[in-house]
């Protein structure tokens, strides 16, 4: 209603005084609401643009309606289609176009003001900051009180003494206070003891723990994919771990959003700055994409939308992602802008990276370059040796002994190892080769007689077909089939060979060339080193680009087997049409050279094993030998001593491709080309003169250089206000991630310049500014509700009160660990699981559970969080589900959140541990006990009346059934 | 009007306080009121059965009898079907006979007997279109209008827009195939924005159908607890300020008493007649799991829950399917699976009926996508199994206001593409909500910058169905 009795006012006011409706106030808004978001622009519908006055005198007659094409279809109620113009707005129409249809503003420019339908780039927030000089004296509460005052309210008295701390405790720490701090400041409530308390909150490391949880709302970070794999990110949780520091250490903000945007750009040797970027990708990623192009292209568009909605709704509380289609509808903020914008982080994807501090590399190499040198020793002689043993054989040439050889003489056995195999569904061997017909056929080899890591795969194949796609030649995969690393043919691109790997876990594009040869062997040779290097080999030579992935699993002895025509069990497409002239599987990575010799060797190459090979070594080489065998160990194991690198799930930057505005966010459909920028509104240089081939880590670091400046006008107003969000239940704007038309409007405006203001003044320092907030008189005020005040602002958007607020889900979970006195107090690293992963099919599936044990005590923001179910408390308290950004939790009173706190196991369990943890004191004295129960869970003593309630119900059931009452009690969760 | 536009402005953000909201909407809840809707609705109650895996239309819904006659031929077209796995086989036929059903003369294939004797309620739209032809996306799509994970499904804005017609039973409940949750898992029923009283409630097997109704082991001094709770609340409010909340949580603790009494009670199959559990095929192996799902389903709808969905299949990939995914054999597969709903859902239709709740209850009958006419084998053969088809597909819809016996829109002549009036899911949401009274460009909630529906920007209800 707000918005309509505006408009009325606006656009009729002049009306009564008789003159012509004035086009910039009164039709351009009318012409930009009802009729431009079809005609308007190049695509414009039936070739009408109506933004500009010589394309609109096609309908427009002027001083004439009557002969207007415009007028009588509107008229008529034919346009706009679905929803006439209300009878004012025709007469206004009507009157505009018979007083001679004056135009203003030409073309058009929907975005110059605001309006009553939409914001301009006059809009508020969009405003300077005032002068960094301005009230510097000022302070929170002369804001507040000059409000109150112009709306004849006061505020409230301070709370007592034991509100306010449990107050500070909660906001500052989420945790509950221990009694005696309680105690000590109810005794002498000076503002220095209080301060005292502040400063000691703001310097724990607990603050870190609960302003994180908040951070990780705003910005949707979950541990797995979502869609339909699910798939969990073991490594997600470093990020976390560097915002919990970068909170501890007061960060300047300024510096928290740039490494969040690039810190890898900025710094890519500073791990923790690489770290900070998980922030882009925590949220949800699609990896099921199909077979076709502009699906796939769809998919890719959509992750860069919830990145670009995290990035310009956390830091500039600006919903850019509402243009991605269309010029936004309520904001100034152009098609082009959300373009730009992708420009700039089109080279974001998902996906672990390796960390590995320069000092270790360094380390690594040194020992490496050592054993590189050693190894080259121990060839040189060995291939002498081999040299001296090849010599004694025929002609023939002959290869180095794998650990099994497939020759498919008449049967499918392993002449080396014993791993016989198995033809199955209908494979068969002729004239010395397995045949395979594509559906099904496939052979596979009995169990590994000893566990692989490094390896290498090869084999003879000749392709029936080459449109074929997503068989496997050779396979080296765990019994179940899921885990596998396979040479597929097809699977992802057409025509070419990959390294196939589950969930595609250890597979990049090689980006060979083409197949050509059908019918006719191919020799195919693929290593996987213990680093995660992966090469493929065609007839010899390198095929493609090698690449470096994750370290490939160890396919362990009895637990794995080798399969020949099938990429993987169970996988669907998984056949191979062809034949297989002889395979071969290796512990260890064939150098380029071996590869080669084996290649021109071919498929019924003499073997000759290191036995034989190392005999033919003289005494003294011998010794010489096992010297520099013994060496190598040492130097391996020296390199054992050296961290590894290790991985985090954050930013992979890859190049940006050509970026184009796509019409109706269609990528059928690319207009113009542009290139990196910002929101051209926004200010501050928003075009970043980068060249569409732009490196991509350049382009992020002007991103991050263009949001987090002091002359944003979002940047500090957008994070001050959610500081206050959060100690006051509401923010000064009451969606802190909106600035926009449609977000809420601020409450106190100038409190709000002058926080932001504070902010750029004391060097972006967020621990200055809660200090600001919590020691204002407005923050201390009591909760108590006030029934005059009530009318005039019953949601207390002024102040009159001290709003009280219902515990976040992880924050009673917390209080109620801390308790009972079970609470984990370590801090970071891997997450505890309070669900069971469980693989269906593919798809990860996460059951809550409440396991038992010290490590799953610890506090809930070091919980799993997985995008799936969660356990009822976290549920119904309102825990998001982390796939959308939550600015701003919902808070909810439901049946079932009472179940789940007085039924669940945790809580039951906890309630044991309270009783434990009273008994543990050694009072026998029931009364003293309950008195106990109060101080751990309440924080205070009882009343009399309390106490007497209490000690006729614990002489009856008990201790931990009384636990489980107080865990329930309104005053439990409900903080005043 | 009042009370629904004060429970939706006081549920939105923008133009409210916080926690304000929720408690009033617990404080004021009163069951028998009548829900304010935006216009007369025609349903009351929904039932929705969601077939996951993506059944085919040809072989179910949608009569091809030119299809048949192509059996064998190559599909004439140039461009690349976009569907999943991009093996384009030639054309084939259906596995089953279709027949004219009932005074309607619905063509129904054999796949569905029990389904057909209902022929003349059903009300099936044959040109539905998905944006998706990719499992996961499909089934948000089809349950929530976008194609990811994160916004409110079509049970929770009803539950949203309607309140509860009870209140000791959630509003919306789920009944899972217990072969496993659909991809996805409780993200498909999630309420997404919407305040977590509109999430999907699901109801297991077993003595605490419902999570945590019962503690786990019998507790000490429970009604004694209960009544200490209520005394030590009522002290504290004596100097608190927070007495809406601290209102709404107490009431909170005595609807949580009531669903203790309740949800047993409406699990419990004892009065229903040997005759009743036989209908729905609770003696039959095959059917059991299925019918005492849609035997529930009735229960829960008849004590006043809005919104009730069933799944029929799990997880998508794996082998042997444990969903309407016949990639390998559309035969063997859909054999298996309406086998295990058909019967029921018929039972479910016929129990309805009888009851006359029918008359104000909304059956849903949809699924994640089509198969394709052309068979998923190599490009010279007519190989057993089907792909995803996102171009034409077909869902139905019964009871309360819709046009019975009749079919709505038209695929092509092979049913590759919708022909003739397309329905896409903004439309068929767009028609649910119309049914309940709702219109869904009213329905609104907003969320990070914009006031979101169920069906976006879009949708226009499909008036051909309705009654």
């Amino acid at each position: 209603m707000r918005c309509a009795t505006l408009l009325v006012t606006f656009l009729f006011s002049q009306q009564a005084f008789g003159e012509p409706p004035d086009f910039d106030k009164q039709i351009a808004p009318l012409l930009i609401q009802h009729c431009m978001q079809c005609h308007s622009g190049t695509e414009a519908k039936g070739k009408l643009n109506l933004m500009s006055r010589a394309t609109a005198r096609e309908v427009i007659e002027p001083g004439k309606a009557d002969q207007s094409e415009a007028w009588l279809r509107v008229a008529a109620d034919e346009m706009p289609p679905k929803k006439p113009l209300s009878k004012t707005e025709k007469d206004l129409l009507k009157a505009w176009i018979d007083a001679g249809a004056v135009w203003g503003s030409d073309p058009i420019d929907p975005f110059s003001k605001s309006n009553a339908y939409r914001a301009g780039r006059d809009w508020w927030s969009l405003q300077e900051l005032p002068s960094k000089q301005a009230g510097t004296n000022r302070t929170i509460d002369e804001f507040i009180r000059a409000k109150l005052k112009s709306k004849g309210l006061k505020p409230s008295p301070p709370a007592d003494p034991r509100s306010q701390i449990r107050r500070l405790y909660f906001d500052l720490i989420g945790l509950p206070p221990p009694f005696e701090v309680m105690e000590s400041f109810a005794k002498n409530p000076t503002d220095a003891a209080y301060e005292r308390i502040v400063d000691q909150l703001l310097a724990s490391h607990h603050y870190g723990e609960r302003w994180a949880r908040h951070w990780l709302d705003v910005v949707r970070y979950g541990e797995s994919d979502s869609f339909e794999r699910n798939e969990p990110r073991p490594n997600a949780w470093h990020y976390r771990d560097w915002l919990i520091r970068a909170l501890n250490d007061d960060m300047p903000y300024d510096r928290f959003a740039k490494l969040q945007l690039a810190g890898d750009a900025l710094e890519p040797e500073n791990p923790e700055s690489v770290k900070a970027t998980g922030f882009l990708v925590a949220g949800i990623h699609n990896t099921v994409l199909g077979s076709n192009a502009a699906m796939r292209a769809t998919a890719r568009q959509d992750e860069l939308e919830d990145i670009i909605s995290a990035v310009s709704q956390t830091f500039l509380g600006l919903t850019a992602q509402c243009a991605r289609c269309h010029d936004h509808k309520f904001d100034p903020i152009t098609q082009a802008d959300y373009y730009r914008i992708s420009a700039a982080l089109g080279g974001v994807f998902h996906g672990e990276r390796s960390i590995d501090p320069p000092v270790h590399q360094k380390r690594r190499a040194a020992i490496n370059g050592a054993i590189v040198d050693l190894e080259q020793q121990i060839n040189q002689l060995e291939a002498m040796a081999v040299e001296r043993a090849i010599s004694q054989q025929s002609q023939k040439l002959a290869i180095v002994q794998p650990v099994a050889r497939w020759s498919f003489q008449g049967q499918p056995r392993d002449t080396i190892g014993g791993h016989d195999a198995e033809l199955k569904s209908g494979a068969r061997i002729t004239d010395g080769m397995l045949v395979l017909d594509g559906k099904s056929a496939h052979a596979m080899s009995a169990p590994l007689k000893k566990s692989v890591q490094a390896k290498t795969l090869e084999a003879w194949v000749s392709l029936a077909r080459l449109d074929q796609g997503g068989g496997g030649a050779i396979t080296l995969e765990s019994s179940s089939g899921a885990v596998f690393d396979s040479i597929v043919f097809a699977e992802r691109q057409s025509k070419r060979w990959m390294a196939g790997s589950n969930n595609f876990a250890r597979t990049k594009d090689f980006n060979g060339p083409e197949e050509t040869e059908q019918g006719k062997a191919i020799h195919l040779v693929l290593t996987t080193s213990e680093s995660g290097e992966v090469r493929l080999y065609r007839n010899g030579k390198l095929y493609g680009q090698p690449y470096q992935t994750s370290p490939p699993p160890v396919f362990k002895a009895g637990d794995a087997h080798v399969a020949f025509g099938m990429r993987h069990k169970g996988g669907s497409r998984a056949f191979l049409g062809g034949a297989v002239d002889e395979a071969r599987l290796y512990d260890r990575v064939l150098t380029a050279a071996e590869v080669k010799q084996s290649f021109e060797a071919g498929p019924d190459a003499n073997s000759i094993s290191r036995e034989e090979i190392l005999q033919q070594l003289t005494a003294t080489e011998r010794k010489q030998f096992q010297e520099q065998q013994k060496r190598l160990e040492q130097l391996k194991n020296e390199m054992k001593t050296v961290p590894k690198p290790y991985a985090v799930y954050a930013t992979n930057s890859k190049a940006v491709p050509q970026t184009f505005v796509l019409a109706r966010g269609d990528v059928r459909t690319p207009k113009a080309e542009v290139t990196a920028g910002g929101i051209a509104s926004v200010g501050g240089g928003h075009d970043f003169g980068l060249h569409s081939e732009a490196a991509e880590p350049l382009r992020r670091k002007r991103l991050a250089e263009w949001i987090a400046r002091s002359d944003n006008p979002l940047f500090a107003r957008v994070i001050v206000n959610r500081l206050w969000h959060y100690h006051f239940g509401v923010g000064i704007v009451d969606t802190p991630s909106d600035f926009g038309f449609n977000g809420g409007r601020p409450s106190h405006p100038e409190l709000l310049d002058w926080l932001a203001g504070e902010l750029i003044r004391r060097n972006w320092s967020l621990k200055a500014m809660h200090k600001l907030m919590v020691m204002s008189t407005a923050y201390r005020q009591s909760s108590a509700k006030r029934p005059d005040a009530g009318l005039i602002d019953a949601e207390n958007r002024l102040l009159w009160r001290k709003s009280p607020a219902r515990l976040e889900a992880e924050a009673i979970r917390d209080s109620i660990l801390s308790a009972s006195g079970q609470l984990n107090p370590q801090i970071g690293g891997a997450p505890f699981h309070d669900v069971r992963t469980y693989g269906n099919a593919g798809t990860k599936y996460y059951e809550p559970i409440d396991p038992v044990g010290a490590e799953f005590n610890r506090r809930t923001i070091y919980r799993f969080s997985p995008r799936g179910e969660r356990s009822a408390i976290l549920e119904t308290f309102d825990c998001p589900e982390s796939s959308a950004l939550t600015p701003r939790r919902q808070v909810t009173t439901t049946p079932l959140q009472a179940l789940a706190l007085w039924n669940d196991h945790f809580v039951l369990r906890m309630s044991k541990h309270l009783e434990e943890r009273i008994l543990a004191k050694g009072s026998k004295s029931i009364s003293d006990q309950v008195e106990q129960a109060y101080h751990f869970a309440l924080s205070r003593a009882p009343t009399q009346d309390e106490l007497n309630l209490g000690l006729e119900y614990c002489s009856q059931f008990g201790l931990s059934a009384f636990a489980r009452v107080l865990f329930n009690c309104n005053e439990f969760v409900v903080i005043e | 009007m009042t009370q629904l536009l004060s429970r939706r402005t006081f549920n939105n953000w923008s133009t409210s306080g916080l926690a304000t909201t929720a408690l009033a909407h617990l404080l004021s809840r009163d069951a028998q009121a009548e829900p304010l809707t935006h216009f007369a609705p025609k349903a009351k109650r929904v039932v929705h059965i969601s077939l996951i895996g993506g059944l085919s239309h040809l072989d179910s819904f949608d009569y091809k009898p030119q299809l048949v006659r192509m059996h064998g031929k190559k599909l004439e077209t140039k461009e690349m079907p976009d569907i999943f796995f991009g093996q384009v086989g030639l054309l084939r036929k259906p596995d089953w006979t279709f027949k004219p059903r009932g005074k309607s003369g619905l063509m129904i294939s054999d796949l569905f007997p029990h389904i057909a004797n209902h022929a003349d309620d059903l009300a099936v739209i044959r040109s539905m279109e998905s944006d998706s032809a990719n499992h996961t996306p499909a089934l948000y799509l089809g349950n929530s209008g976008f194609g990811f994970s994160g916004f409110p499904s079509v049970g929770s804005w009803a539950s949203f827009g309607l309140g509860s017609l009870s209140e000791e039973l959630p509003t919306y409940v789920v009944l899972p195939d217990p072969r496993g949750l659909p991809n996805g898992g409780a993200s498909i029923w999630s309420n997404g924005f919407l305040p977590a009283e509109h999430q999907g409630v699901v109801f297991q097997s077993g003595d605490s159908p419902v999570r945590d109704l019962f503690p786990d082991t019998p507790q000490k001094g429970e009604v004694e607890g209960r009544k200490l709770l209520r005394a030590l609340n009522e002290k504290h409010a004596e100097h608190s300020g927070a007495d809406d909340l601290l209102k709404a949580r107490m009431r909170s603790y005595e609807l949580a008493a009531r669903m203790q009494l309740s949800v047993p009670s409406v699990a419990d199959f004892g009065s229903e007649t040997k005759e009743t559990q036989a209908m729905y095929g609770l003696e039959r192996k095959e059917t059991r799991d299925f019918g005492k799902n849609c035997l529930l389903a009735r229960r829960l709808l008849e004590k006043g829950v809005r919104f009730v969905q069933l799944f029929s299949g799990g997880p998508i990939a794996g082998s042997p399917r444990a969903s309407w995914d016949a990639h390998e054999n559309v035969k063997e597969n859909h054999t298996a699976e309406a086998g295990k709903i058909d019967q029921p859902v018929g039972a479910l239709m016929a129990d309805l009926k009888r009851t006359g709740l029918l008359k104000d209850t909304l059956m849903l009958f949809t699924t994640e996508f089509g198969r394709t006419p052309f068979a998923q084998s190599g490009p010279d053969l007519v190989g057993p199994g089907r792909d995803h088809n996102k171009y034409a597909f077909s869902v139905w819809m019964a009871g309360a206001g819709t046009k019975s016996g009749t079919v709505y829109g038209m695929s092509d002549e092979i049913g590759w593409k919708v022909a003739e009036r397309p329905v896409t899911w903004h439309d068929f949401h767009a028609t649910v909500l119309h049914l309940l009274g709702l219109n869904h460009e009213k329905l609104t909630f907003y969320h990070n910058g914009i006031q979101r529906r169920l069906t976006n920007v879009h949708g226009e209800v499909v008036k051909g169905i309705l009654a």
